[in-house]
């Protein structure tokens, strides 16, 4: 196909109908940009947490260094990290085919990923048990809401490979699926980014 | 013009993939938190030096998993990524930025609190 236009015509930049266009990379970068307008979900809850980080902020009850454990929550960025590798490493088995290594990877990141949500689960329905709820105080209402909201991400990623591995058996390696696999990695990448995000400013810079 | 790709398994974005890549962004994230971990529990430094720290070592490792992990870079299959973060970072840092000193100044000018009862933020 040419791109050439005739002399003094307008240059021609897009054909309607050509079907040949690379939709595996049109949807990872769609997806990507909906991955950065979620970023910014997550700059509106830190917004929050940081506004309502304060005494007033926690009225009476508890405040980051009391409801924050730096050392576990360093387990949970080695859990989420390791989660992230193992599924990347099983992409790295998507090169050549091998839906064994790639379902592997994706088995290894979810057990990962659900100690890091036992975790997760452990801090936040042990504080609610002994009633420092979301309704608390404005400081734990930001708390918990930056916690689940991410938790939930990992809930939603955790569902996303389950149904990856039941495509990658019945479908095979199709555009389709590649494409899933390929957004599913940046989407779990993106929960290591957002969590050591976390990490840093609730549970190391609020423990201070 | 090259001819064209039929098998996805081709494709730029799966065969960027590697090894080397994945296993040295979580060993640099996991060396970088862990330092962050150890200055946490010193804890001797004041609290403007001990953020800055903290910070830096935080900007290391999202820049490791952005270059390492994320596989972002200025080639023709990711180009279009790195820029569209490059313009998303900046909205970040100033939704959270802005609206802390916003209400930074509002509590300094209409709530009344005696010094001890406040806690350090990023902007003290």
């Amino acid at each position: 196909m040419s791109t050439q236009a005739a002399p003094g015509a307008a240059p021609r930049l897009f054909h309607p109908h050509f079907a040949g266009h690379d939709q595996i990379s049109a949807r990872t970068l769609g997806f990507w940009l909906y991955m950065l307008s979620d970023a910014l979900i997550f700059a509106a809850v830190f917004a929050a947490y940081a506004v309502l980080n304060n005494r007033m902020g926690a009225a009476g009850g508890p405040i980051a260094p009391q409801v924050t454990n730096p050392l576990e929550g360093l387990w949970q960025t080695y859990a989420v990290l390791g989660s992230v590798a193992t599924y990347s490493l099983g992409t790295v088995a998507l090169k050549s085919g091998n839906k064994a290594g790639v379902m592997l990877g994706i088995i290894l990141a979810i057990a990962l990923a659900l100690v890091f949500l036992g975790f997760e689960a452990h801090d936040l329905l042990g504080l609610m048990a002994r009633g420092d709820g979301v309704t608390r105080s404005g400081y734990l209402s930001a708390f918990i809401i930056l916690i689940a909201t991410h938790g939930l991400h990992m809930v939603f990623g955790i569902i996303w490979m389950l149904v990856m591995l039941v495509q990658i058996p019945t479908l095979g390696f199709s555009a389709n699926v590649v494409a899933r696999l390929l957004n599913l990695r940046m989407f779990w990448q993106f929960q290591a980014t957002i969590w050591v995000v976390i990490y840093v400013y609730v549970y190391m810079i609020g423990a201070f | 013009m090259s001819a064209p790709h039929t098998n996805p398994l081709d494709h730029p974005e799966v065969r960027m993939a590697s090894a080397w890549r994945y296993i040295s962004g979580f060993i640099a994230s996991m060396v970088l938190m862990q330092a962050a971990f150890i200055v946490t529990l010193r804890q001797h430094p004041p609290y403007e030096q001990y953020a800055l720290t903290i910070a830096g070592l935080a900007l290391a490792s999202l820049v490791s998993q952005a270059a390492l992990f994320f596989g972002l870079d200025i080639s023709r299959a990711q180009i279009w990524k790195s820029v569209s973060l490059v313009l998303t970072v900046p909205l970040f840092v100033l939704s959270v930025g802005l609206t802390v000193w916003m209400f930074q100044s509002l509590a300094a000018r209409t709530m009344l609190m005696p010094a001890t009862t406040m806690q350090p933020t990023l902007l003290q």
